[in-house]
């Protein structure tokens, strides 16, 4: 039997800046199940980012209602959503967004020392994500001596050490070139299948588009398609 | 974590940290110098008054000291003279006959207080003897000699060997004068005094007031300045028909200049603490407006605003506290040289020390009972430097912090 990992009921978000309003998500019914690999595209503007920051507890939208894990996420408040997407959410950023004062074990390692989880537990966790990830004997390297590939599989690694409920990422491959972007998507596959993780990314790249096993397709903030 | 990250944090810009640095070092630095320069002062102006003005300890009669009438002499003074060599706690003792009256000369007359004394008794608690800056601290010859200081020789246009007549009332009210041979001229470290100031031989003005062995003052020096309070107490008890005062309430203006001075030193130091905290501040500002991206990434994958509080706290304590040890130890160096080698300030203009009653040679101490307020200090300003950046990395939202 599938688990739900989201549900998301009629979800709408419309922003208003410089009182113009712009409706980025509009009415969206959203259903992903334990172990997908789903892919967001969409052109620019058509609101991945923003259904990406709303599933993530980033952001919060004015009408509809996002259940996570059994979790109403949209009746959370602040401190809520904060502790909420520290123990049920990995988030890999197109920029890496590393630390750049923190090793690449530490940043991994980083999202487990806010869990406050023992170091025992974090090396063990850490070493075997290095490992599946081939960058052990970069683990004691800062990110600024990683090659952007390498930075991105470190922020992969981040996002997974805590064993999340699904791990979101948006635009993953946008700053790679195009091998170093393959691995990253081998990488995240054959995690999706050893740790049976849930990913969820929003993209235009078509590469990453081809390796998706479901593709939901937004345009003007409305699910036009969602194929598996 | 947060201490290691926060601490890495302070060296991304290597440059601005050091600038940062280095300016709460010198602040503090600064600030150490002024409080050693300050004690140093202090200290000297209290061993003035201690060595040269009153001793640790006086002991009068009950109304003596509030017009000097020659009539309230100290009575039983044998006895208490033998109780105090007996003392343990006591390193000498002098006593004085005392009275007001006026010296006069062809040039001039002056109001004065003439201190009769025993040169040997006299030596051996107050360094007048050492102060003497022409002739010697002795009677010789057969008029009667005095020891006048240099302010009033100046004033008078009196030199050494020369003769002056001094006025005064007896203790039957009769005016009775007597001339005087300068046999030294004295220059202490307190001007206004040396004006004032004269002394005789205690046995003539004994005669002169119609009296016989009776004394006016028992001026007492304690081995050390820490027994002070207890003796005091002590003497107090012993003798309770008879004034008994330390050094602090015979000469209230320097006990008074010794918390001014704290207080006012500590006013600079705050005054320095303020200026830098605005620099603080500010490399906090630039230091969190440059990790904008980043920290919205933290509060993202589940940073909670205390812990960003503490990281932002603990960035700012190191950047401002990271100056005091260097300061605490240049301070420590610096000041023990010139603890040892002493500092002279007599280019500030000697008359102006001396009219305060200071030393021109000044040597500076180590203000190490003082540096846990100074520490307490520095943290309120690390603490107050860091509300500003504090507030603004709590004001981020994660979603627009993320947005290039």
């Amino acid at each position: 039997m599938e688990t739900t990992v989201i549900d998301a009921h009629n979800i709408s978000k419309t922003y208003d800046p410089k009182g113009i309003p712009v409706t980025a998500i509009r009415n969206v019914h959203m259903h992903i199940s334990k172990g997908e690999f789903v892919a967001l595209v969409g052109p620019s503007g058509s609101g991945k980012t923003t259904l990406l920051n709303m599933i993530g507890g980033l952001d919060h939208p004015d009408s509809g209602q996002i259940i996570v894990n059994g979790t109403d996420i949209t009746a959370l408040g602040q401190k809520g959503l904060v502790k909420f997407r520290l123990h049920n959410i990995g988030f890999v950023f197109q920029a890496f967004n590393l630390i750049p004062v923190l090793t690449a074990k530490e940043n991994a390692e980083f999202i487990m020392l806010l869990q406050k989880e023992k170091k025992a537990k974090r090396d063990e966790r850490i070493d075997l994500l290095f490992n599946q990830v081939g960058l052990m004997d970069k683990k004691n390297i800062r990110p600024a001596q990683l090659s952007g590939g390498q930075q991105q599989r470190v922020a992969v690694v981040r996002a997974l050490a805590s064993k999340p409920q699904f791990v979101l990422a948006d635009e993953p491959t946008a700053n790679l070139d195009s091998a170093s972007a393959f691995n990253l998507l081998d990488m995240m596959a054959k995690l999706n299948k050893e740790e049976n993780m849930t990913f969820i990314f929003s993209t235009h790249d078509q590469r990453v588009i081809e390796r998706a096993r479901r593709v939901i397709t937004l345009v003007d903030g409305q699910i036009v398609s969602d194929q598996q | 974590m947060i201490i290691t990250l926060a601490w890495r944090n302070i060296w991304r810009n290597k440059m601005r940290s050091l600038v940062i640095i280095a300016s709460v070092t010198a602040g503090l630095l600064a600030g150490i110098a002024i409080l050693a320069l300050y004690k140093g002062m202090m200290k000297s102006r209290i061993r003035t008054v201690i060595d040269t003005e009153t001793g640790h300890l006086q002991i009068h009669a009950i109304g003596f000291t509030a017009d000097l009438d020659p009539a309230l002499f100290i009575s039983h003074q044998e006895d208490i003279t033998r109780s105090l060599s007996a003392n343990q706690n006591i390193e000498a003792y002098t006593t004085r006959t005392i009275t007001a009256g006026m010296v006069s000369t062809p040039s001039g007359s002056a109001g004065v207080s003439i201190m009769g004394i025993d040169p040997v008794e006299e030596s051996r608690v107050s360094g007048l003897s050492k102060k003497m800056r022409e002739g010697k601290m002795q009677w010789a010859g057969q008029t009667k000699g005095i020891l006048i200081g240099k302010k009033l020789a100046k004033k008078l246009k009196l030199a050494l060997g020369e003769k002056l007549v001094i006025t005064m009332t007896d203790t039957a009210d009769n005016l009775v004068a007597a001339a005087f041979r300068i046999q030294g001229i004295y220059q202490s470290a307190n001007a206004p005094l040396d004006e004032v100031n004269v002394y005789v031989s205690r046995k003539d003005l004994q005669e002169m007031l119609g009296l016989k062995t009776q004394v006016h003052e028992i001026a007492i020096k304690l081995k050390t300045d820490e027994w002070l309070e207890e003796q005091l107490l002590q003497l107090q008890h012993a003798y309770p028909r008879l004034s008994i005062e330390s050094w602090k309430t015979l000469s209230p203006e320097t006990s008074m200049m010794a918390e001014t001075v704290d207080t006012l030193s500590y006013i600079i130091l705050i005054i320095i603490l303020v200026a830098l905290s605005f620099g603080i501040m500010n490399t906090m500002m630039m230091s969190i407006l440059e990790r904008r991206h980043e920290i919205g990434m933290m509060m993202a994958l589940g940073m909670n605003r205390i812990k960003l509080l503490l990281l932002i706290m603990t960035e700012t304590f190191f950047l401002t506290i990271t100056g005091i040890p260097i300061a605490m130890l240049i301070g420590r160096i610096a000041a023990n040289y010139y603890e040892k080698k002493g500092m002279d300030l007599s280019g500030m203009g000697r008359d102006m020390m001396e009219s305060f009653g200071f030393e021109t040679m000044i040597y500076p101490s180590y203000p190490a009972d003082k540096m846990g307020f100074i520490i307490l200090l520095v943290f309120c300003t690390a603490l107050v430097s860091s509300i500003l950046p504090i507030i603004k990395s709590l004001r981020m939202d994660p979603v627009s912090a993320l947005q290039k």
